[in-house]
């Protein structure tokens, strides 16, 4: 008997995670999953109607805004904050004097909360008594700045917080990566004849391939999650003009009863995830064999 | 006291056998050199005797109870590792008393022990001190202070000098020499550097993929190796193998642009295998200087083209041809500084052995 | 020319610290913004810019928004919800990193035939948008008597912070030598002996990575907060929002600045002591991730 839990005590240990995570992470992705093809509302019910709440869903427009913002937000968010970090990291990497307090005030938004974030921002970017009013002071009177209440600019408004909150920690890892390229690579690029911005684009950017890989990897992963931020900054609004998939999934299963579909939205969301995710662990799982 | 035996013992790891049937019956007071090309399966053995794997079949006894179920702590084994595997937060007292105080050995003798084997290893200065404020010898001899401190049945040895440098090697081997013949205990060791092996078992054992080719002393192993294996293996710088045509019992070889006939011991058995033609196999320090010798039937003498010299210091290598193929002889170095074309070269075939080409058998 | 060359190089540094520090000055300003604008009256804010530095420094809007700003309709300020955030944050940081010390422990050196497959499908759980789990959670907790309480929070976050908790530890204790383990193995230790006497020794930086992150994790977390807790126990992110979007009577803006000051305040304060070990979790939990 003694031996016995000897020899299992490992499986032992990782027992109570194994059972939370087959029935909290699978067990619950799967009654998500089922979910979806009922008509649940209020409370569950295990009614089956296929597809319906799908088409529900892609017929709904608030959906289709959301998507849609899903877009934008994705790809300015993360075609800035890539662009920033890398640029800031090349330029601290030049034997900057300072160089870990200037680190230190480019990362420490990634250690507030978006809600935090949201709320700063919306002060910053308050029509009126915001930036707008920075540039009145200064003498051009007709300046305007209202995103915020622009149904067609709100959600740049998302996009700006999130930059800055985010294109610090894209910075770092930069900068953690160009610190892993080895000196002589450089050396031997400026022996050729190369100049700085040459050795960089030629020989230094394409080693750094896999550090764009994971950002991008991580910065979509926080694009799909994002709920807090826009939660705080806009609120969704004006109307539901900068709402993302997270805030619609939100709002229909938790204020409008609407559990189906918003069990339907979530699973749109994981699959998008997924998407994303799946390529990008084949190939780490397949870099890391070889 | 520490008899170890290992019957018909196989591990495979999914589906790849690493390890096919082993017996090995390893007698109390024996130093084993387990010796083999890196993925042969030697390291595994020795894990397996340790308890850290389990066995796929076969069994395991150790003085005299079978050990094939019990877990590494009950076998009472010790082993040094190649990486020495201190506790890095533990300083070297605490090391070397760790086994002890986990096997709730009162304060005082854990003390006592430690004294003992610090002595003896001669690390008594740094008991306070951390592994990573010792050098690598040192770090050798608290991990040997490891497995002393407990006197176990036997020792098992995982490569433990391929992490020191090449003097402090040859002056650790000789150190576990004296040690084995004061203590007198088991010591199975594992290495794939074939003049530690020579130079300190009482017997080898030669694996390669997960078999045992050959079990014998240093002496047989060397001068009597099963197969074209174990005499490529062992010896440095290696067997010459020069595939030669048998002529009636003789085996030929051409050299400086001429045929010689060369007698061998085992003509008889080459004789009676029919072989069109044989591996021959020679030690280069039977090929040499012209010495005076006295009517040796086994003596050649023959032309011999040296294409480079390697003066080694005590001798001089000397590499030339014969049927095409590169053979080394250990020259003295007075006539290495002097050997060119139409070097006068003295073959002794009385230790030549002969290996059938397709097999790589010996013909005996 | 030598002088030239010089030149040019001292242009070319001027240039990129010229770029650094103007980021640095964008990345610092909505900090300086929201703590003047803390410090001013609502006058001043009227009339006022918002990048100028309060004529008249108060603490009037920071004693509000800790004892006295209504978050929905109770008025109390944030302080209970702080405190809430610290009930919940405790014990759900301890909890998930000893967790995640044994399974890490576990996932490196004590595998078994599906410990990889285990640590796969574990490590996906670092993935996943939570909207996925977040209705069925609600009900388990419900079935649990779980529903908005702070015990209940406790328990989403250990259960989806372990996963990156073991992570972390998979990963620190992975770079350990195999063979130290199996030397103390022959010297009688066993599974909890090993752990004791040599590997929670070594330890510590990955203790306080893992307690950093799963700290500030938690504390920042909305999303759990909005959905699992109840009037009572909200987290100070959730009050936070409430706060901002309450109005009653005219908007006081010093007041969510100072709010959201304080509700930023512990993980900023944790960033600035050990910011090191707070990007070696980022890029630990991320990258490898």
């Amino acid at each position: 008997m003694l031996n016995f839990l000897e020899k299992h005590l490992p499986k032992i240990v990782i027992a109570p995670t194994t059972l939370a995570m087959i029935v909290c992470m699978y067990g619950f992705i799967l009654w998500t999953g089922l979910l979806s093809f009922t008509k649940s509302r209020m409370m569950p019910q295990w009614e089956y109607v296929g597809f319906e709440q799908y088409i529900r869903l892609f017929e709904n427009p608030r959906w289709h805004v959301a998507l849609d913002n899903l877009a934008v937000f994705l790809i300015l968010f993360i075609a800035i904050s890539l662009a920033l970090g890398l640029l800031l990291a090349i330029f601290l990497d030049q034997k900057i004097r300072n160089e870990g307090v200037i680190r230190t005030i480019y990362l420490y938004p990634m250690a507030i909360s978006f809600i935090v974030t949201g709320t700063a921002w919306k002060w910053i970017l308050n029509p009126g008594l915001g930036i707008e009013k920075i540039f009145r002071d200064m003498g051009f009177l007709d300046f305007e700045f209202r995103w915020l209440v622009e149904q067609d600019m709100a959600i740049y408004t998302i996009v700006i917080a999130a930059v800055w909150q985010s294109s610090g920690f894209v910075m770092a890892m930069f900068l953690a990566g160009l610190r892993g390229v080895d000196d002589n690579l450089v050396k031997a690029a400026k022996i050729d004849g190369a100049s700085t911005f040459r050795s960089y684009w030629h020989v230094i950017l394409p080693i750094m391939r896999p550090v764009f890989f994971s950002a991008v990897v991580i910065l979509t992963h926080i694009a799909i999650k994002s709920f807090d931020l826009v939660q705080a900054l806009t609120g969704g609004g004006p109307g539901y003009s900068s709402d993302l998939p997270a805030n619609f999934m939100y709002t229909f299963a938790f204020n409008r009863a609407q559990m189906g579909l918003g069990a339907a939205s979530a699973m749109v969301m994981l699959f998008g995830v997924l998407a994303v995710l799946i390529p990008y662990l084949y190939s780490e799982l397949r870099e890391r064999e070889t | 006291m520490g008899h170890i035996q290992l019957n018909n013992v196989c591990k495979s790891f999914g589906t790849t056998e690493v390890l096919k049937n082993i017996n090995l019956d390893i007698q109390d007071g024996e130093l084993l050199i387990l010796i083999g090309p890196s993925g042969c399966g030697k390291s595994t053995l020795m894990n397996l005797i340790a308890g850290l794997e389990e066995i796929t079949s076969g069994n395991i006894v150790i003085s005299g109870s079978d050990v094939s179920d019990k877990s590494p702590k009950d076998r009472d084994i010790a082993m040094v590792f190649q990486s020495y595997a201190l506790y890095p937060t533990m300083n070297v007292a605490r090391n070397i008393s760790f086994g002890l105080e986990m096997r709730k050995v009162p304060k005082d003798e854990q003390e006592n022990t430690v004294n003992r084997v610090a002595e003896m290893l001669q690390i008594d200065h740094l008991l306070d001190r951390k592994p990573g404020q010792l050098s690598g010898g040192q770090r050798q001899r608290v991990a040997m202070g490891r497995a002393l401190a407990r006197s176990p049945k036997a020792f098992l040895f995982d490569e433990p000098l391929s992490n020191l440098d090449a003097k402090l090697r040859v002056e650790m081997r000789t150190e576990i020499k004296k040690l084995h013949h004061r203590l007198g205990t088991t010591i199975v060791y594992v290495t794939h550097d074939q003049v530690e092996a020579m130079t300190l078992a009482t017997r080898i054992a030669v694996l390669k993929d997960g078999v045992i080719q050959q079990l014998g002393t240093p002496y047989e192993i060397y001068n009597d190796p099963a197969n074209h294996f174990v005499a490529d293996f062992m010896g440095s710088p290696g067997m010459n193998f020069v595939e030669c045509v048998v002529f009636e019992d003789k085996l030929i070889i051409e050299s400086g642009s001429q045929n010689y006939q060369l007698a061998i011991p085992c003509s008889d058995a080459v004789k009676r295998s029919n072989l069109e033609s044989v591996i021959l196999g020679i030690r280069p320090e039977m090929l040499t200087d012209p010495k005076p010798h006295e009517n040796n039937p086994y003596v050649h003498e023959v032309e011999f083209n040296v294409e480079v010299i390697e003066p080694m210091g005590a001798d001089t290598i000397a590499i030339g041809k014969w049927n095409g193929v590169e053979v080394q002889g250990r020259l003295s170095p007075e006539s290495g500084e002097t050997a060119a074309k139409g070097f006068r070269l003295q073959v002794d075939t009385s230790k030549a052995i002969a290996f059938d080409p397709r097999t790589g058998q010996r013909v005996r | 020319m030598i002088a030239d060359k010089f030149s040019s190089i001292n242009f070319g540094r001027i240039l990129i610290y010229s770029i650094l520090i103007f980021f640095a000055f964008i990345y610092l300003a909505p900090l300086y913004v929201m703590f003047s604008t803390s410090l001013k009256d609502i006058e001043e804010i009227r009339s006022g810019n918002l990048l100028a530095l309060p004529n008249d420094p108060t603490l009037y809007a920071w004693a509000k928004a800790w004892s006295s700003a209504c978050t929905g309709s109770e008025c109390k300020g944030l302080a209970p919800f702080f405190w809430n955030s610290v009930k919940i944050v405790f014990p759900a940081v301890i909890i998930s990193t000893i967790i995640g010390a044994f399974n890490g422990y576990v996932l490196s050196k004590w595998k078994f035939k599906g410990s990889e497959l285990f640590f796969g499908a574990l490590l996906f759980g670092c993935f996943i948008p939570f909207q996925v789990i977040l209705l069925p959670m609600a009900i388990l907790l419900s079935k649990l008597g779980l529903s908005n309480t702070v015990s209940g929070l406790v328990l989403v976050h250990v259960i989806y912070g372990v996963a990156f908790t073991t992570l972390f530890f998979r990963n620190y204790y992975i770079g350990i030598s195999t063979e130290l383990v199996r030397a103390a193995r022959l010297d009688g230790a066993g599974f909890f002996d090993i752990f004791r006497h040599i590997f929670l020794p070594i330890s510590t930086p990955i203790f306080v990575v893992t307690i950093i992150w799963q700290f500030t994790q938690i504390w920042n977390d909305f999303l759990f907060g909005v959905v699992y807790s109840g009037a009572g126990t909200q987290p100070i992110t959730v009050a936070l929002n409430n706060l901002v979007n309450t109005s009653v009577g005219g908007k006081e803006y010093n007041v969510d600045m100072a709010a959201a000051i304080i509700a930023a305040l512990p993980t900023l304060i944790v960033y600035v002591f050990a910011g090191k070990y707070f990007v070696r979790g980022l890029t630990a939990g991320a990258v490898k991730g």
